[in-house]
């Protein structure tokens, strides 16, 4: 079908098996439990830098067994400000994902007292404040 | 409680071991097509580098021809660097007039052939023609 | 790395601590055009190459409007089978090695060798396949090759249902796998656990059933579940898998489709656009994400393996069991060992700190 509803959320079809909608920052938790009751896991959080927009993109890819399809809510934050919710109260699993998001483009997930950096990225970037993924960041 | 590997264990001290003594006895044997090393034949070569732009571990660099040689107009051919190379094959893939010559030679731990220049250069024959 | 904290014999807090080389490879990616992005892709992993290569081609074959022609498709199945088969074969060795099984390992690890030869026999090489192309393969299997891999297939059905009947009745084995590390179905999911992990527990997810790319729409086959949820149910599951596999690879050999397979061009821009490409790697869901604005690079190329979300969120798996059960529980999830291969324990009560490394943990109290 072409598009998928779930609460008052409409996902639009963009191929087989793969529904996207979007977001904004903070509504991101509130779409994020209702797929999470469609009997779904969290894929991958996918972070895309955008310089020309000045956002940072984030894809949350959950897969869902009921729907059988992927369900992409997409969310984007400035990059002077990175700042959105954490989700790992609701699924635990997300936690793996918020720390590269963080550690390669400086995401900050609000709530993951677990973040830090050099989870990921060596201690020689780290130590000067550089996030490795972004487009400037010059590695 | 059952020791199922117990039998198996006493069929194979009737076998001969399953360790191939190599480099001592050379018995090594790799699969038909297996990808070893290659080079280009420049009687073939047409000098378009397609195979230097796709090369994804950049091992090879076109340098220019001892003598003109009329299928090749630009007068450069491939060489092949065997310590970058890792044997993918895309430039064999990719190559317009399958100037490549593949071989499933595999021992190349020495200096003496580092780069494919020199079997390249073997293979022109006398006159220049194609 | 694991960090392990213990009190006396008794495992309390586990925390990952993990660097991946992965990660220099998105940033490549960028840089680099999009054929050689497929050769980078095929190099994340080398037990996993064929599965990384098919997902990044599937992937930027959708942004280009390229379909690979159906005989293509079958001999990248074809290819991605062995390699689960000789993948799940290595783990079940490693886990046996772990366990203190020696014979068992280097019996598997035998029979593993025949698989490689055929993986040699149509790709070219042992380990790197490198066979995949935009539009299709980079060679075809004629009909000597095709016998060749249906006679060693023979041989390695009975080996592996000879080991899959090890793992089920050895009381060494059984012993030591059952009731350890056990997951529960809810908690798979709301970890995010994925492969034959998630299938330990009881939850039918596979996705080359549910989101079928290659040529898996074609064949039929089953999806292994098994309930118990413990490392023991985790093996058992592979080797049944590894099973499935050779299923699938005859079906996929004796029924070829006639045709090309080797593409005579391929294009080197893609359109604007991005994709979410999802396969089922020997591990579990390998997932990428590509977004290109055109061009000759890729946008962004984003990689979720397996491993990372298997290894980081099963913290809560090692609580309550004894020392000993921690490098069981380790391998029982298949970890790329390249990445993790330290452990480092710290013991509260005695204050006592150690790096260790798996193995030696593993043996640790034998001579």
């Amino acid at each position: 079908m072409a598009e998928l509803s779930i609460g008052n959320y409409s996902f639009r079809e963009v191929g087989p098996r793969r529904y996207v909608v979007s977001v904004d920052p903070d509504k991101l938790r509130e779409a994020v439990e209702l797929v999470v009751k469609e009997d779904s896991y969290l894929s991958t959080i996918s972070a895309v830098d955008l310089p020309k927009e000045g956002a940072i993109e984030l894809n949350y890819v959950f897969w869902s067994i009921k729907h059988r399809a992927a369900l992409i809510v997409k969310t984007r934050v400035s990059r002077e400000r990175p700042v959105v919710p954490t989700i790992v109260d609701i699924i635990p699993g997300a936690l793996g994902g918020e720390l590269e998001a963080y550690d390669l483009f400086g995401v900050v997930f609000e709530g993951n007292a677990r973040l830090r950096r050099g989870f990921l990225v060596p201690e020689d970037l780290t130590s000067k404040g550089v996030y490795p993924m972004r487009k400037d960041a010059g590695v | 409680m059952r020791l199922s590997v117990i039998r198996e264990v006493l069929r194979n001290l009737a076998r001969r071991p399953s360790t191939l003594a190599y480099p001592v006895r050379r018995e090594v044997t790799v699969a038909p097509g297996h990808r070893g090393r290659h080079y280009a034949d420049l009687m073939k070569c047409i000098g378009c580098s397609l195979c230097a732009v796709d090369c994804p571990a950049n091992a090879i660099v076109m340098e220019k021809l001892p003598q003109q040689l009329k299928h090749n107009p630009r007068g450069i051919y491939p060489v092949v660097d065997y310590g970058k190379c890792v044997f993918c094959y895309q430039c064999v893939f990719v190559c317009p007039v399958k100037a490549y010559v593949t071989s499933e030679h595999f021992e190349m731990a020495d200096y003496a052939i580092s780069t494919s220049r020199e079997l390249s250069l073997s293979s022109i024959r006398v006159g220049g023609q194609a | 790395m694991l960090r392990v904290r213990t009190e006396g014999e008794e495992v309390v807090e586990v925390s990952v601590n993990t660097g991946y080389n992965h990660r220099g490879i998105e940033k490549l990616m960028e840089k680099n055009s999009w054929i050689k992005g497929m050769y980078l892709a095929g190099r994340v992993c080398g037990i996993c190459n064929a599965v990384h290569t098919q997902v990044y081609v599937q992937g930027v074959e959708k942004l280009m409007g390229v379909e690979p022609p159906p005989r293509a498709n079958y001999i990248r199945t074809v290819v991605m089978e062995l390699e689960r088969i000789h993948s799940h074969m290595l783990i079940s060795a490693v886990v046996a090695e772990i366990v203190g099984f020696d014979t068992l390992f280097m019996l598997i690890m035998r029979d593993r060798e025949r698989v490689m030869y055929l993986k040699d026999l149509v790709t070219g090489s042992r380990v790197h396949a490198d066979i995949h192309i935009v539009g299709g393969v980079k060679r075809d299997i004629d009909e000597v090759r095709r016998d060749k891999i249906l006679s060693e297939l023979k041989v390695v059905e009975e080996r592996l249902k000879y080991y899959r009947k090890v793992f089920e009745e050895d009381y060494t084995l059984v012993k030591r796998l059952t009731e350890v590390g056990r997951i529960r179905t809810a908690e798979a999911l709301r970890h995010c656990l994925v492969g034959p992990t998630l299938r330990a527990s009881g939850v039918k997810s596979d996705v080359r059933f549910d989101d079928p790319y290659a040529a898996y729409s074609e064949i039929p086959f089953n999806v292994v579940v098994r309930d118990e949820g413990d490392s023991w149910a985790r093996m058992v599951v592979r080797l049944e898998e590894a099973l499935v596999s050779v299923d699938i690879v005859r079906y996929a050999l004796e029924h070829l489709p006639q045709g090309p397979a080797v593409p005579k061009a391929f294009p080197r821009a893609a359109k604007v656009g991005e994709v979410i490409s999802r396969v089922e790697a020997p591990r579990g869901e390998l997932i990428y994400h590509i977004v290109s604005t055109g061009g000759g690079n890729p946008y962004r190329v984003k990689i979720r393996t397996p491993s990372f979300l298997n290894i980081i969120n099963t913290e809560f798996t090692y609580l309550g069991h004894r020392l000993a059960d921690v490098p069981v529980i380790f391998a029982s999830y298949d970890p790329c060992i390249s990445c993790t291969e330290r452990v480092l324990v710290v013991d509260e009560k005695r204050g006592l700190k150690k790096y260790l490394s798996l193995r030696e943990l593993a043996r640790w109290g034998t001579t």
